[in-house]
């Protein structure tokens, strides 16, 4: 489960991570942003196998209904299946957390990762970052158990500041005992140094070349 | 200030902010909702105005009051929401009351949808309220360049005493991009406010009285020359473009906003395939720059306006040609963002070669 600042980079991590981890469904929970959301990459999913489950009114790029289809919930139900959850941003797109909570059996395989940019004015110090943590575990019901660097600049993007967003993270990491899961490197950028966590290569698939 | 990562919308809410507004009136409407949002508490910490508006034409009568007692004020909205403002916008340009308009623009007519649009270039830069009037209004392509317009647009907005709108599609209220909110912008000298009815008659011994009403017709004429003095001002001062590798090229194209960030894309294909094409990027599109088309050379022989609405910019683009060069057009509408291989196919069309 993807949580964050909204404008952190959840989207593009999700589409990366259900394909680059095989998962089964791709629940796209944003009911908040009306463009660039991971549902926009349906097809190239479904190539990969895996199914998005969307609005109830599939294939509606026009439409910002906040219906979730209840497809969300067969994950929880079938444990053959896995999934990953891009949720809307900040506390209102947490809030659609609260409806699985009563389905979970053991939390134990749920991974539940804050993705955080420094470079975002809201989560600029690990002070905010800490805060944004306390308000999504009180909204969504669901414990933090990880935490994602996903410090950029889009294409002014270099090894130095994704640097700077690990030491960041790091305080927040000792502060509230949550590792750090991944570090996200998107490909056109060359990395030599070791960053915590799993290094996932990023693919740009949802902001287009002149974006 | 070093740079942060923010969204259109955010960024041109930050900018109004630093740009000195004091009042925020305003109602929702996809895509520009993070403008009101940002602003609910941002106004709010730093101890100004906001407020949610029970609609649209609520919020541009509020404008009108607050400018009209001589704040710094602004609204924002999308497509059908800045239609429901024409009457209050006529009313502080004939009132000659300052404020900034965001519009961030998404496919019409009527409701339309909710993807991006450049389809109210008309709306905008003709004016859908009645009189002899016209709105300054700018439509910038990125968000660096979005915020500086922003927070320059109140000193503008002051300075004429006139409405200021900036015009971006919805992929630029939507869209990432980094800024550098703290950049100087140029400052123009304002004379104080001295008209505005402050509530202050009794220490300044008169009565100031904001209208739009002249019953008389030839006072009312007198007031629409004055008001034409100003938008000639305008034409003469306030037109901004960019030229992009104009200096050699046959064909040039003419976009703004998010279709002159593709049409850089289709420039840079064609120019490594040898074309020699170029961009007049209109920044304000009223006043038109009509200036940039005399700087261009003999050997530019075809205009290519590119929109994300079916001709409404190419109406100025032949206006400023003057017959002289061939005019084409590409557009998408209702939210349909044209891709730069479909602008590439055009460029060779019009030179009659296909792309090798």
């Amino acid at each position: 489960m993807l949580l964050g600042h909204y404008g952190s980079g959840k989207s593009e991590i999700a589409v990366n991570l259900a394909i680059q981890k095989q998962r089964n469904y791709l629940v796209d929970l944003d009911i908040v942003n009306p463009y660039f959301r991971s549902r926009s990459a349906r097809a190239l999913l479904e190539r990969h196998g895996v199914h998005v489950v969307e609005s109830t009114i599939e294939n509606a790029s026009g439409s910002d209904l906040p219906y979730i289809s209840a497809q969300g919930r067969r994950p929880f139900i079938d444990s053959t299946l896995n999934a990953v959850y891009d949720l809307g941003g900040s506390h209102a797109g947490a809030k659609l957390l609260m409806q699985y909570v009563d389905l979970v059996k053991t939390f134990d395989e749920i991974d539940v990762l804050l993705v955080v940019n420094i470079f975002r004015p809201e989560t600029a110090n690990a002070d905010q970052i800490i805060q944004l943590i306390d308000t999504l575990e009180a909204v969504g019901q669901f414990p933090i158990t990880g935490l994602i660097n996903n410090t950029n600049m889009l294409n002014e993007t270099d090894e130095a500041m994704i640097f700077q967003g690990e030491r960041v993270l790091q305080t927040v990491s000792k502060q509230k005992n949550i590792p750090i899961r991944y570090t996200i490197v998107e490909e056109t950028i060359k990395t030599t140094r070791d960053f915590c966590g799993e290094q996932l290569s990023l693919t740009r698939y949802l902001a287009k070349q002149w974006l | 200030m070093a740079k942060v990562l923010m969204k259109g919308n955010e960024a041109m809410a930050l900018a109004a902010i630093k740009g000195g507004c004091d009042a925020f009136f305003g109602y929702p409407i996809t895509p520009q909702n993070e403008i009101p949002e940002y602003l609910s508490y941002h106004m709010k910490k730093e101890g100004r105005v906001f407020v949610q508006a029970e609609s649209e034409v609520a919020a541009i009568n509020m404008v009108y009051g607050a400018a009209g007692a001589g704040a710094r004020v602004m609204t924002s909205s999308s497509s059908p929401g800045i239609a429901l403002k024409q009457e209050g916008i006529s009313y502080l340009a004939g009132s000659e009351l300052p404020c900034v308009i965001l519009s961030v623009m998404r496919g019409g007519p009527g409701l339309g949808g909710i993807q991006p649009s450049q389809g109210d270039y008309n709306q905008i830069t003709r004016g859908g309220g009645n009189g002899d009037y016209h709105v300054l209004a700018f439509a910038p392509e990125t968000l660096q360049e979005t915020v500086e317009i922003v927070k320059q647009s109140f000193d503008l907005a002051d300075y004429y005493r006139n409405p200021v709108m900036i015009a971006v599609d919805g992929l630029i209220g939507q869209m990432m991009e980094p800024v550098d909110v703290e950049t100087s912008v140029p400052k123009k000298t304002i004379p104080p406010k001295d008209w505005a009815a402050e509530g202050k008659s009794g220490e300044r011994g008169k009565r100031n009285t904001v209208v739009s009403l002249h019953l008389d017709p030839y006072m009312l004429e007198k007031h629409n020359f004055a008001l034409k003095k100003k938008y000639d001002e305008m034409v003469d001062n306030e037109q901004r473009f960019e030229t992009i590798q104009t200096d050699d090229a046959e064909i040039v194209i003419v976009a703004y906003g998010t279709v002159a960030r593709i049409a850089r894309t289709a420039i840079e294909a064609l120019r490594r395939d040898g074309v020699k094409v170029g961009m007049i990027r209109p920044i304000s599109i009223w006043p038109f720059p009509e200036k940039a088309f005399a700087t261009l050379g003999e050997q530019s022989h075809t205009l290519l306006t590119v929109e994300m609405s079916l001709g409404q910019m190419l109406q100025d683009v032949k206006l400023a040609n003057n017959g002289k060069r061939t005019v084409r057009f590409y557009g998408r509408a209702g939210g349909v963002v044209p891709d730069s291989k479909e602008i590439i196919k055009e460029v060779y069309d019009a030179l009659g070669r296909q792309s090798s």
